[in-house]
């Protein structure tokens, strides 16, 4: 067990970095910026913009620096300056970037010319680096400044104020989703072809096929602004607290911000999202429950004499509930992930609408941070999912 | 062994055979090809620009720049282009993307010239005017030699159009695209290109990449243009692709004239001179406008004194609106502001945010200016002086490109008399010299309700201009020779020689509060703002997310991702405002905004949130049914057809 977890965390650091290189060389190819758009201005007047300009504004947001000293600097906030051993200073005037970029004029013989980047004007250099700001890493948990979004400010602000939104709205959606799915998808495999069995894969199957966005609007419809229309208690369409307080039919003056308020808005992308978790986990155990009462084991079990409820709940659930396992690996990256559609739609202030955010507003640092993050919590899920194997299925020892 | 050895011996020819003659025929093709000539260009100009940059190797004879000098084959010939701009059924193309505007108001966005026919420098008399009329437009082709699609050589009559993929701008050049090939037979090929490529850094516009181009310049107050419209601003491969005049239009009369439009300060001189440029653009048809952008805003129809303004943000009288019956008026955004520190971040919602915090000097309502907390804006002899003064090497002066150098030989500047000249390093050179001062009214206070002092100002200053502050530019910094706060309410500018900013009268620096004492933990706990250096002012919260208000509302918290809390500042020095709360909530998008302002959930949906999709058909049509008020104003944005005069 223990040389299984020793090798599995050397796999994850490994594929936690490999990850980082390649998600962070993705984003780096990509356009946008801080600087986007500084073009368009119109040049003459008092807001002129001059290359010095749009020097400092990348040396502010590193953007002037080597992609592999910008990689170790996010990564772990090395190098931050010369490197100093023992008293003696080295790489001091090692370049770690280019503030200007030198231009080459090539003329042709057939008289036209045009100039072309090349090399380097002015060099970023290891001694510049000890007057920027650095941040500590993202591996030592300091995920740097925003670039446009907050511009300037920590993105562990960012992700701070989302996060509880988050996780309150996806940690119940997916308890509640577990709690209803698990034991819906046994029964209707164990009275399998009943009026039950039925309804309910058809419902399912209508929930696994239509995206959240058109279940969303639909529940908006009906039980925000059809219900409101008619006079029936309804519930608010987006948000997560209410502006002002507000009168509900039936259940009196609801106080902005108070527990209630939360609650009503609570409801409905809990609501959906719970729905379509429902909707894809009932159908999973189902087919898995059914593919393992037709074995043998369980037909020994059941001429054993063994009570119907054993035998479905010790005996066959136990082997069908493995590949459930594997789909709940991916629990911890979604529930900090969130759900950007669902979260857009009721305009819930999650961490998903903030990704969504932040890729349309180019602002990359804060891009990578939740990416990694969610990177990070997806190899945790399956390292747990690894050793739950071990405990629900004796045949699965690891070594 | 043997059969390995023919192996190799076989692989050994096969390189010799294919790879070699490959290797040989680059090589040698590279060997003939003509020498090009590599000259480094200096990039950075420390001291004194020199105006010929590029150190031409002596012994060799450079030819002429010839890139984009070949006139285009179509597009070269004026005929061509005014051909084109009467074939175009403008009000039409409007009517696709507006449908739900009524004729009057369609009207209304149609353009002319370069400035919308509201502004102060619109020449609304003596420019050619081009209404829809295929007849001449037929006639002024068959003038140019292009009949049936074709001229004498045969050549089509075919023309590549560029824009972006923005929804609107398909709409209308589907239309156009018909309107050119029924009423003209001239063929037009779309791209709809994304706009970072359209508007990148190397591609598309800023390489002049395309022969028929439509985007759209913002409008402003100062109608500026020198780098739109300036021979020297043409973008060449040649020049590093500096300036802004895609068309490559050299027309001498309007280029001097859009200098000189920007080398005054005497109002009626620019007006006559931006009405000569209006006349030769519109005569040389180099560019076609087409209209002013839509922009709405809507607002509970209960809310009194809301009045949006083109060339404003829609809260400037933020004070006068009442609300019957509510405390609150909430304001929807669908993008959250970056930062309240406007020095480093000017969109829109962050401007319109940060502007509910601070007292106005100036508004900028209708293309104009006016005095609000200044007691008037300064003029020549009347606060602000322009005189001659003689410089000498060494003096600091305002060059033609926009910099403050030390006057040496080979500098070039405007005289006093309006040329551009360069010093020749010994002459006497006479040059304008600017000084500006401000008179603010008395009683100005920060929210705490500690008077607004000369220190602030200084401070404001200080900050504003270090160069470490995070801001974009420091043009203006650099620009002004002495800052002086002469007391809390005055302030005087002197400019170096040679700057002559139109519009000098609109405002000086901003105020910043020196007295505050960050509360926020980090370094400067228990310090006062003054003591903070200006590259950390941007993390700061006291700057960033709650600074000190002097203007009608003070913020009292902001939740990210969800709203923003402001509440009346009772230290205004202005009328307090008549609604006690203000709160910005942010949604998703345009649509959920429309649809709270729709269940009274949300007040005000200003124009940056409305934009001019979808939604604002939706609000006009709710306005009409009496639920909503919605005042619809032609953008300052503007599209348009750039012509490309050249190729390649």
């Amino acid at each position: 067990m223990a040389t299984f977890l020793i090798r599995r965390l050397i796999q994850m650091v490994i594929v936690l970095l490999a990850s980082a290189i390649v998600s962070y060389a993705l984003l780096y190819l990509a356009p946008g910026g801080p600087t986007t758009g500084l073009r368009q201005i119109q040049q003459g007047g008092r807001n002129s913009i001059t290359a010095e300009d749009i020097a400092r504004i990348k040396a502010r947001f590193e953007l002037d620096l080597f992609l592999p000293y910008r990689f170790t600097r996010w990564l772990a906030g090395f190098p931050s300056g010369p490197i100093t051993i023992g008293g003696q200073t080295f790489f001091a005037d090692t370049p770690a970037g280019c503030a200007i970029p030198g231009q080459v004029r090539l003329r042709y013989p057939d008289g036209t010319s045009e100039i072309i980047e090349e090399g380097c004007e002015e060099y970023v250099t290891f001694a510049d680096l000890a007057d920027r700001r650095t941040s500590r890493g993202i591996i030592f948990g300091d995920f740097g400044n925003s670039q446009v979004i907050l511009r300037d400010r920590p993105i562990s602000v960012l992700i701070e104020s989302r996060l509880p939104y988050t996780l309150q709205l996806m940690g119940a959606a997916l308890f509640i989703s577990i709690l209803i799915g698990v034991p819906l998808g046994i029964y209707s495999a164990v009275r399998q072809y009943s009026r039950f069995d039925y309804v309910m894969t058809t419902v399912s199957f209508v929930g696994s096929s239509l995206p959240t966005f058109v279940i969303g609007i639909i529940c908006i419809l009906i039980f925000a602004i059809a219900a409101k229309e008619a006079g029936l208690p309804y519930l608010p369409p987006g948000s997560a607290v209410a502006l002002s307080d507000y009168t509900v039919p039936w259940i009196g003056t609801v106080e902005s911000e108070s527990t209630l308020d939360r609650l009503l808005h609570f409801i409905m992308p809990c609501g959906v999202l719970v729905f379509v978790n429902i909707a894809g986990y009932s159908r999973f155990i189902r087919s898995g429950m059914l593919e393992v009462l037709r074995l043998d084991y369980v037909r020994t079990a059941r001429s054993k004499g063994l009570r119907e409820r054993t035998v479905v709940l010790k005996h066959a659930l136990r082997n069908a509930i493995l590949p459930f396992i594997t789909l709940l690996a991916g629990v911890f990256a979604e529930l900090f992930g969130g759900a950007a559609i669902t979260e857009a739609i009721f305009n819930w202030p999650g961490l998903g609408r903030l990704l969504v955010d932040s890729i349309e507003r180019t602002d990359y640092t804060v891009a990578m941070s939740l990416t990694m993050v969610s990177i990070f919590l997806l190899l945790l899920g399956y390292l747990i999912t690894d050793i739950l194997y071990s405990v629900l299925d004796p045949r699965i020892r690891l070594s | 062994m043997k059969k390995q050895h023919i192996l190799r011996r076989a692989a050994i020819l096969f390189v010799a055979a294919v790879v070699a003659p490959m290797i040989a025929a680059c090589g040698g093709s590279a060997a003939t090809e003509p020498q090009v000539i590599r000259e480094t260009v200096v990039v950075k100009e420390t001291s004194a620009p020199i105006v010929e940059t590029v150190v031409v190797k002596e012994e060799v004879e450079v030819a002429k720049d010839t890139s984009f000098t070949t006139p285009h084959p179509i597009l070269g010939d004026v005929k061509v282009r005014q051909a084109i701009a009467h074939c175009v059924n403008r009000p039409e193309l409007i009517k696709s993307v507006y449908p739900f505007l009524t004729d009057e108001q369609q009207q209304g966005l149609l353009m002319d010239t370069f400035l919308p026919k509201s502004h102060w420098a619109a020449n609304n008399t003596s420019i050619v005017s081009y209404p829809f009329d295929p007849e001449k437009g037929m006639a002024l082709l068959k003038e140019a030699g292009w009949e049936e699609g074709f001229n004498a050589d045969g050549l089509p009559l075919f023309l590549k159009f560029t824009t972006t993929n923005a929804a609107f701008r398909q709409t209308w050049a589907t239309v156009l695209e018909q309107q050119l090939k029924d009423n003209c037979g001239i063929a037009i090929s779309r791209t709809h290109a994304p706009g970072s490529w359209w508007f990148g850094d190397t591609t598309g516009l800023s390489r002049r990449d395309f022969e028929l181009g439509a985007f759209a310049w913002v409008g402003q107050t100062d109608p500026g243009g020198i780098s739109l419209y300036a021979c020297n601003q043409i973008p060449l491969p040649s020049n590093n692709w500096e300036g802004q005049n895609y068309m490559g239009w050299c027309n001498e009369t309007a280029s001097k004239a859009i200098i000189a439009a920007n080398n005054t300060l005497d109002k009626a001189e620019r007006v006559k001179q931006y009405a000569i440029v209006q006349e030769e653009f519109t005569k040389d048809m180099v560019s076609l406008p087409l209209f002013n952008r839509l922009e709405a805003a809507a607002a509970n129809k209960n809310l009194k004194n809301f009045k949006p303004n083109p060339t404003e943000y829609y809260t400037w009288n933020v004070e006068e609106w009442e609300l019957a019956g509510k405390d609150t008026v909430v304001l929807a955004f669908t993008q959250e502001p970056a930062s309240l520190y406007t020095l480093v971040e000017s969109a829109a919602v962050a401007t319109t945010a940060a502007g509910l915090l601070s007292a106005r000097g100036v508004t900028s309502l209708d293309y104009d200016y006016q005095a609000v907390g200044m007691t008037k804006l300064p003029s020549i002899g009347d606060g602000a002086t322009n005189e001659d003064v003689e410089v000498k090497a060494g003096d600091m002066v305002w060059t033609t490109s926009g910099e403050a150098v030390a006057l040496a030989e080979g500098v070039e500047v405007t005289n006093a008399a309006g040329e551009t000249v360069v010093w020749d390093g010994s002459s006497a050179l006479t040059m304008k010299k600017l000084t500006v001062s401000f008179e603010m009214k008395p009683g100005m206070k920060w929210q705490d309700g500690i008077p607004v002092s000369k220190a602030d100002y200084e401070l404001g200053y200080k900050v504003s201009c270090d160069p470490e502050s995070g801001a974009t530019t420091f043009t203006f910094c650099d620009s002004v020779a002495t800052f002086t706060q002469e007391s809390d309410t005055k302030q005087t500018l002197v400019f170096h020689p040679g700057v002559q900013w139109p519009t000098f009268y609109t405002g000086g620096f901003g105020a910043s509060p020196a007295h505050q004492v960050i509360e926020s933990d980090g370094p400067y706990k228990g310090k006062k703002l003054a003591e903070v250096p200006a590259k950390d002012w941007p993390t700061l919260p006291e700057v960033a997310e709650k600074p000190l208000s002097t203007g009608p509302y003070k913020i009292v918290s902001w939740e990210k991702g969800q709203k923003m809390v402001f509440e009346a500042n009772e230290n205004y020095y202005g009328n307090a405002p008549k609604i006690k709360n203000l709160v910005i909530q942010f949604y998703e998008d345009t649509n959920a905004a429309v649809a709270a302002l729709l269940t009274g959930n949300v007040d005000v949906v200003g124009t940056e949130t409305l934009g001019a999709g979808a939604e604002v058909e939706t609000v006009v049509k709710a306005a009409e049914e009496g639920k909503l008020q919605v005042q619809t104003l032609a953008s300052p944005t503007w599209e348009h057809i750039d012509f490309n005069l050249f190729i390649k």
